[in-house]
């Protein structure tokens, strides 16, 4: 029809949008495992045991995909390769076609740089709200994460669509708002002309869905830090933002860590919300990796390729929180 | 990590002890001792009666034979489609989008038709569909149903602004748009027309109105051909019509965004290029528009002439992996009968398998549309075409480029040119 | 002092503002009459009201059918995750064993899995496991995707109870097995309804694997009635809207349900051992 079929790839599993509040991570009571050391010695069919279930699952429903992606990117694997179960191997042609594209650089950098905004956004953003939440009153509290839950819990073809309605041009409510005060210039304004200002209103959006998980989690390591803490500060005469640096800040930084990195992980394969904003445009210049993704292998049922786009997002990921993951790993170091 | 590699190997069995989780499930649609047609339409296609007697008609001449009809929604079916195919029982009978045909139709997956056209009512086949179902001289796809846009305006703002008849050339029709305008002058928000900046439907009517096209075909391949006059004239006309009727629409969207039904169904419209829904759509938004709308095709550069029209719409086939193609073709069969064509024609769109459009009279929006659809053209019949469409449509920056003034006509085409060039190799 | 926290009070109700507008402006635009969707007029405040999207909305077919789906397959995935998610925090959190580093690297890792690239795959996994077209296949894949970020998180909750107290447990006869029932389990519930919330939202909002795996209009699940007003006729934003304030409440009592139990929950998994 005249109709794009596939105008939308919805709310995937991975998007970031519904996030939900979680204490954890290795904050809370990290201590030092004494009588694990004990029990270490005992035998260790036990702990295999336990984790059996969990590491299969992972290893059949995530691992065994994730190898085939990797092996499909060097096939070729069309509609018809697909419907016939045919294996034709083309080596490092799907990666080729990628790597060749003038804009692939390009789009990943502006990706990466994507990523790093909302990740900032979120994780700032939600340090102010999770600082708000901890500082008001109980009422006020209660009013400030019912409107994060709202945020949070609204489904992602919702927000899109009302993103854009509130950006219109000719009818947005942005824009007779900033009329009404005075902004004369804004009648009219088309916020999508420019791949900048695209990209400013999808970070926004993103910022916006991911805020509230930033700020659940972090207003949960906050409560874990002793009243008397806070009461010692005091007494030492510590102004506000020095209590934050010495009592708040150390007992949330793992938590700051652990948020920046899920977040990272979830902006960065982003596609929907990037789609339907403007379809990757102006002339390409809200093309993030997701995108190109779509536009290259799926949108024309050229899977081999799309595969070769995912192995390439999974190596920039690992390169992007290589360093993130010795921190991490360097901290269980410590615990043990 | 040693002990572990042993473990990772019972991966299969893992899955299917987790399966377990799930606890009861109710299992599928069990196909019971008996054949199972399966029939997938897109929802809206074809009107729920038309679908329930054809359904019953065919159930009742194949005993033994369950129709399993499902009506599968736009959004996410091309992966829907794509899987479905390589599941263990695809559907028997699918609809495909005129301009996805060919990419299905090249990589193997369907039944080649080529043998029953005549069987199928072939002689009166909708000439349009019937070419956007063909791929390297097989007939793959059995025409559905089509549509075309045609001019739909307000038959009570023409009469105030003085105007009778409605136009029946480009000229006329720019100066039916100064008319509204002027009678309009003292309502800021009035718009002869709503045009927004990447309707590239409608622009292709003009280029192929000024005897230019987006691609032409030499030997197998296709050619990007925007930069030839007649692609030039087309946009320059889209152009005209933007600056006369000095429409509001934004230029960097198309018809969706925002729905430009919703727009019109405002009622500040004097005339919009649309579908015929898209009528019933502003419709329903204000009911008191029923009696004011009607339509007239899209006017040509020349008088008494209407300009081609790209005609959209779907095609059946069916899949090349299906058990039961036989059934699926006298389904196909009876589907062409001169009786569900008379009904898909009363439900508002052009019967793909007939030539008897008398059922459209009745509606003057569905009457000018069936009128207009003998002229329907359709986009390069290619497997690359549909990937154009799904992504980002070279035609749609290059009109934005023209209207904010961003760049020349020619350099925008040209651009768009080797985009579309590169697309297409 | 107290200025102080008015002014903080009024800076968190512009920021709970903010946030909630876009989610009161799907509200509205769900109980506008279709032609105030687009008004040049300023229309904070809907001008007019009508329930017809909503009675459109739930008047779709199957409406109940796919509600219970929603249900089966949500809770589903988010119980299967839960158990294994337990299984293997517990460990992680408390015992050394060779390879653990390794466990939670794959942990970290496996969120690095691109979901929406795996639906091939995982659809030739589900075929040749004849799963198709029916809702434990849906199950598995939500709680694959919920399971490493579950165990990784609960893992943080088990270390976060004292060790002294399941260790004061089997002191006083209870096993290890008790110690664990009897303390740690407890304590650690409102670690399971925090971690839960995140494995609901997911599933219950996932579209394209639940779209694409089912065939039966029997078996579909509420996000695929969520985008059923996006037809080749257009879309009905009103009715989209509609859908997508209903489909929101589910949401909404799952979180004010655990909402207390969450933030206490937190305090006192936070005691120090």
């Amino acid at each position: 029809m005249t109709r794009n079929t596939n105008t939308a790839v919805p709310a995937g599993v991975s998007s970031p949008a519904p996030r939900s509040a979680t204490v954890g991570g290795d904050t809370v009571g990290s201590r030092p495992a004494g009588p694990a050391k004990r029990r270490a010695r005992r035998p260790q069919a036990l702990p295999y045991l336990l984790l059996a279930p969990a590491v299969l699952a992972i290893l059949a429903l995530l691992g065994w995909p994730v190898i085939s992606v990797a092996i499909t990117s060097f096939r070729k694997l069309d509609l018809g390769e697909l419907v016939r179960g045919e294996v034709t191997w083309v080596g490092l042609d799907n990666y080729r076609e990628v790597l060749t594209d003038s804009d692939f650089w390009s789009i990943t950098l502006r990706t990466v740089v994507f990523t790093g905004c909302c990740v900032a956004g979120i994780v700032l953003g939600g340090l102010v709200v999770s600082l708000l939440m901890r500082h008001v009153p109980p009422a006020v509290r209660v009013v400030l994460q019912l409107s994060m839950v709202l945020a949070w819990a609204m489904p992602i073809v919702a927000a899109t669509t009302v993103f854009q309605w509130i950006f219109d041009q000719n009818y947005g409510i942005l824009n007779k708002t900033l009329v009404k005060f005075g902004f004369d210039s804004f009648a009219g304004h088309a916020w999508f002309t420019t791949g900048f200002s695209t990209m400013t209103v999808i970070v926004v959006l993103i910022a916006w869905q991911g805020i509230p998980f930033a700020a659940f989690t972090l207003y949960a390591g906050m409560l874990s830090v002793p009243g008397d803490l806070y009461e010692a500060a005091g007494i030492d005469g510590a102004n506000p933002w020095q209590t934050f640096r010495a009592v708040t800040w150390p007992a949330i930084r793992p938590l700051v860590t652990l948020t920046s990195f899920l977040s990272l992980l979830w902006d960065f394969k982003v596609f929907t919300q990037v789609w339907a904003m403007k379809e990757g445009g102006p002339n390409g210049e809200s093309t993030t990796l997701p995108v190109l993704q779509y536009l290259k292998g799926i949108a024309g049922n050229h899977f081999g390729v799309a595969a070769a786009v995912s192995v390439l997002m999974i190596i920039v990921l690992v390169l992007v929180t290589a360093q993130y993951l010795r921190l991490l790993l360097r901290s269980q170091e410590v615990e043990l | 990590m040693k002990g572990w590699k042993g473990l990772a190997v019972g991966v299969t069995a893992v899955a299917l002890a987790v399966a377990g989780c799930g606890s009861k499930s109710d299992s599928g649609s069990g196909s019971g001792g008996n054949k199972t047609l399966t029939v997938w339409l897109m929802t809206g296609s074809a009107p729920t009666t038309l679908t329930d007697a054809l359904n019953k008609e065919f159930a009742d001449a194949h005993p033994g034979v369950k129709v399993d009809y499902q009506v599968q929604q736009w959004d996410g079916i091309q992966q829907k489609l794509t899987t479905a195919l390589a599941s263990k029982t695809p559907p028997d009978v699918i609809e495909l989008g005129n301009t996805q045909t060919a990419q299905f139709a090249d990589q193997g997956t369907l039944t080649d038709l080529s043998g029953s056209v005549k069987d199928l009512n072939g002689d009166q086949w909708l000439a349009g569909l019937k070419e956007s179902g063909a791929w390297k001289g097989k007939q793959y796809g059995f025409p559905f149903y089509a549509a075309n846009r045609t001019v739909i305006y307000r038959k009570d703002l023409f009469q105030a602004a003085g105007i009778a008849q409605p136009p029946t050339s480009n000229a006329e029709w720019l100066d039916d748009i100064a008319k509204l305008k002027a009678a309009n002058a003292s309502d800021p928000e009035f718009q002869s027309l709503y045009l927004p900046g990447q309707s590239w439907y409608s622009l292709l009517s003009f280029i192929w109105d000024n005897g230019g096209d987006v691609a032409t075909k030499s030997g197998d391949a296709f050619k990007a051909a925007l930069d030839t006059p007649g692609a030039k004239a087309g946009v320059n006309f889209y152009k005209q019509l933007v600056d006369a009727s000095g429409t509001k629409a934004p230029k960097d969207t198309d018809e969706a965004k925002p729905q430009q039904s919703d727009v019109f169904g405002k009622g500040k419209v004097a005339m919009m290029l649309a579908l015929p829904w898209e009528a019933a759509g502003a419709i329903k938004a204000d009911p008191t528009l029923k009696d004011k709308v009607s339509a007239f095709p899209i006017p040509s550069k020349d008088a008494g002439k209407t300009a081609p029209v790209f005609l959209g719409g779907s095609n059946l086939s069916i899949p090349a992996t299906s058990q039961n193609a036989d059934l699926a073709k006298d389904y196909l069969k009876l589907l062409s009968s001169a009786k569900y064509q008379g009904q898909l024609a009363k439900g508002g769109a052009v019967p793909g398998t007939s030539t008897d459009v008398s059922g459209m009279d009745s509606d003057p929006i569905a009457s000018a549309m069936g009128k207009a659809s003998k002229a329907g053209k359709v986009t390069p019949i290619t497997p690359k075409w549909g990937p154009i469409e799904a992504g980002q449509n070279p035609l749609k920056n290059m009109l934005t480029a023209v209207l904010t003034g961003a760049k020349s006509v020619d350099d925008a085409l040209a651009e768009a040119n080797a985009a579309i060039n590169k697309a297409l190799s | 002092m107290r200025t102080k926290k008015i002014v903080i009070s009024i800076v968190a109700v512009v920021v709970a503002v903010v946030f909630a507008f876009p989610t009161y402006w799907m509200v509205t635009s769900a109980l506008k009459p279709s032609k105030d969707l687009l008004s040049t007029g300023y229309d904070l405040l809907p001008t007019s009201i009508t329930l017809q999207h909503v009675l459109d909305a739930v008047g779709k077919p199957n409406f109940a059918k796919m509600l219970g789906n929603s249900l089966f397959v949500s809770i589903g995935a988010v119980l299967c995750s839960l158990v294994a998610g337990l299984l293997a925090a517990v460990p992680l959190a408390r015992l050394k064993f060779r390879g653990r580093k390794g466990f939670v690297l794959l942990l970290l890792v496996a969120q690095m899995a691109p979901f929406e690239a795996l639906l091939i795959p995982m659809f030739l996994l589900m075929r040749d496991l004849d799963l198709l077209d029916q809702l434990p296949s849906l199950v598995l894949i939500y709680f694959a995707a919920t399971l490493p970020f579950t165990a990784w998180t609960l893992r943080g909750f088990v270390q976060g109870i004292p060790v002294d107290l399941e260790e004061a447990a089997m002191v006083d006869g209870c096993g290890r097995w008790g110690a664990f029932r009897r303390v740690t389990l407890p304590l650690l519930g409102p670690g399971l309804v925090a971690t839960s919330i995140f494995g609901f939202i997911t599933a219950w909002n996932e579209f394209l694997y639940a779209f694409t795996f089912m065939k039966t209009d029997t078996n579909y699940t509420l996000p695929v009635w969520l985008s059923s007003f996006q037809t080749n006729f257009g879309t009905d934003w009103g009715g989209t809207m509609a859908a997508s304030a209903l489909f929101t409440v589910p949401v909404l009592i799952f979180f004010l349900f655990v909402q207390r139990n969450l933030v206490a929950g937190v305090t006192s998994g936070a005691v120090k051992g």
